[in-house]
């Protein structure tokens, strides 16, 4: 067993949290999972990603104890295969569901539920319940009684039961689904920066890639019960491994960087080289930039400059070209890293476009999608237990 | 119409002047069936939710055994009861046939299928999710039954309210295992019977009124526990 665990800790840069190899979930006979590899640790956010039915949430049921599977699951280096080690696990770990399923008692009252379940008592429960619920921002609600509460609230409130003891694993399933678009965006943050605060290792299974990409350190994309491809982050949008995940993911260039806002508007985009990019952002810190093919134009020569319109021009190299339906895939190299072209033939005609060429790229700063993401960090427990 | 009414008012100058002999029937009325339910409940409530929350084969087949149990005649029940507490029956040697204790096991028997039938039945109206978050906040199985219990309270307080209303208004199965006898077995089911064949309705009408007023208020103080946290719609 310490093999295993060894072997599933090669290339990490933590020892894993939890680590599974060779998980397989079946029922009746028919295998619903099989993962060669799937490792999450601490102060990191891994995100399962993957359309409906893809086998997403039963191997977080697997990997949380509450689904029986075959094959080896190590959890704080030791093997979890009995149903009391299931529990041990459970124990030292949280789950949040799509949905909040409170209990029927007050806000604090659920707070301290899973607390309570784990023989914590006295002022230390209190404490750290009051913690919890500062953390979430709900501490203003601690009185109130589950049926009053908005959707928002309610998931907040399950989210701070679930930080309340200080899992070593915090387990999300689809945690932002039934939520309305400005509430999730503000749960999102919220959680961006208690996780880079933290050294809880993360899972969050979700199907939206915007959710992935906001949250996540570490992706792994599914697609019929099985781990398709798995990576960084911005590695894995940029490359996907087959048509299935690009499909998925789309064909959309993400850069990493930071987000410079300054006077009037004008932000900058920073990327690791010393590369910039003029965008459009309401809040500095680390995003990723996403550029769309079709938002990128080819010219032979620099453009005048009395073309506001044209904020990015960026010197590029011409790498390959891809044949993408009836139009070209132009793949193109620059100082702040890839950057992709769609044109159409006679475009690429016109232009006489072949690797090695160099050309300008231009994009329109509005054109530039900025996505918040979360920043990297190992810090202590939540509530620091 | 005068009969009614002269009934009405016998009850209440029964129970106004504290007549004993009415007073040790409505009493042990409400024995035998706190009693019953009392057994039911915790026998039955266990029972009904490791049914909800275990699978196993046969399982199906005792969920078919209990709703059936659910609408079994008294008087099945009454007689087989009998049956084995008759003297020269498999219980005789016990020796309680025409005790109240006979009367006892009888209204466990009547309502212990209500009792496990709701329970199922309230508990797998819980959604399956709110049982796996329950398991993952830490509970072990004896922690989980304890909090699904709670959150099923709703329906499980009408099970609790449908087990005492078969049990308190049950007439034959108490009089052939308790033998109506006055002043032992007689409860207000049986005594009601025997004033209404003996054509002292007045008498019979004074015991209705109790019993109903016994029902009522056991079920008034049950709704009010039973909604108690509940919005008010």
């Amino acid at each position: 067993m310490e093999e295993v665990a060894q072997s599933l800790n090669e290339g990490l840069a933590l020892p894993a949290t939890l680590a599974a190899r060779d998980l397989v979930v079946a029922r009746a006979g028919r295998e619903l999972v099989r993962v060669e590899r799937f490792t999450v640790a601490a102060g990191e956010v891994h995100v399962i990603l993957g359309s409906n039915g893809a086998g997403k949430t039963t191997l977080l049921r697997a990997l949380n104890g509450l689904a029986k599977a075959e094959g080896d699951l190590i959890f704080e280096g030791r093997p979890v295969r009995t149903g009391r080690d299931r529990l041990r696990l459970r124990r030292r770990t949280a789950m949040v569901l799509q949905q909040a399923y409170l209990l029927a008692t007050t806000v604090r009252g659920n707070v301290e539920s899973g607390l309570r379940l784990r023989d914590v008592a006295g002022p230390d429960l209190r404490r750290r319940a009051d913690a919890a619920l500062d953390l979430l921002g709900i501490t203003h609600l601690a009185d109130r009684r589950r049926d009053g509460l908005s959707g928002g609230e309610a998931q907040r409130v399950s989210i701070a039961r679930a930080l309340a003891v200080d899992p070593a694993v915090i387990f999300l399933d689809e945690p932002m689904a039934s939520l309305d678009p400005p509430t999730r965006r503000s749960l999102i943050a919220d959680l961006r920066e208690i996780f880079a605060r933290s050294s809880t290792a993360v899972v969050w299974v979700t199907h939206d890639t915007d959710e992935a990409l906001a949250i996540g350190d570490r992706v792994s994309f599914m697609a019929d019960g099985r781990i398709v491809q798995a990576g960084g982050i911005a590695e894995v949008f940029n490359n996907p491994a087959s048509s299935a995940v690009a499909d998925y993911l789309g064909i959309d260039v993400w850069l990493e960087g930071v987000v410079e806002t300054g006077d009037n508007g004008a932000n900058r985009f920073l990327l690791p080289g010393g590369a910039v990019l003029h965008c459009v952002a309401d809040r500095s810190g680390p995003a990723f930039a996403c550029i769309h093919p079709e938002d990128v134009l080819l010219l032979r020569q620099r453009p005048q400059p009395g073309d506001a319109s044209l904020r990015n021009v960026l010197p590029a190299t011409v790498v390959s070209l891809h044949p993408a339906g009836r139009s070209w895939l132009v793949r193109l190299e620059w100082a702040g890293g890839r950057l992709d072209a769609l044109l159409t033939r006679a475009a690429c005609e016109d232009l006489s476009v072949s690797p090695g060429e160099r050309l300008y790229a231009a994009v329109k700063a509005t054109a530039i999608r900025v996505v918040p993401r979360r920043q990297g960090g190992v810090g202590k427990g939540f509530v620091d237990a | 119409m005068h009969l009614i009414l002269q009934g009405v008012r016998q009850a209440f100058e029964l129970l106004i002047k504290g007549d004993a002999a009415t007073y040790d029937i409505a009493l042990r009325s409400l024995e035998v069936a706190a009693a019953a339910l009392a057994i039911a409940l915790v026998v039955g409530v266990p029972l009904g939710g490791a049914l909800a929350l275990s699978r196993f084969p046969g399982r199906r087949f005792l969920v078919v055994l209990v709703n059936t149990g659910m609408g079994a005649p008294p008087v099945a029940v009454g007689l087989i009861v009998a049956l084995f507490l008759w003297r020269t029956g498999p219980l005789g040697g016990l020796n309680i046939i025409y005790t109240v204790r006979a009367m006892i096991i009888a209204q466990v028997l009547i309502a212990l299928p209500i009792v496990i039938g709701l329970t199922l039945a309230a508990m797998q109206q819980l959604d399956e999710g709110l049982r796996l978050q329950i398991l993952a906040l830490g509970a072990g199985r004896w922690r989980l039954f304890i909090l699904l219990l709670r959150e099923a309270r709703v329906p499980l307080l009408a099970a609790v309210m449908a087990a005492f209303g078969a049990v308190i208004s049950e007439v034959g199965a108490v009089m052939m295992v308790g033998g109506n006898i006055e002043g032992q077995t007689q409860v207000l089911t049986t005594a009601i019977m025997q004033d209404t064949s003996m054509g002292d309705f007045a008498a019979a009408l004074a015991l209705v009124v109790i019993l109903l007023l016994l029902a009522f208020s056991t079920n008034y103080a049950m709704t009010l526990i039973q909604q108690r946290g509940q919005k008010a719609t």
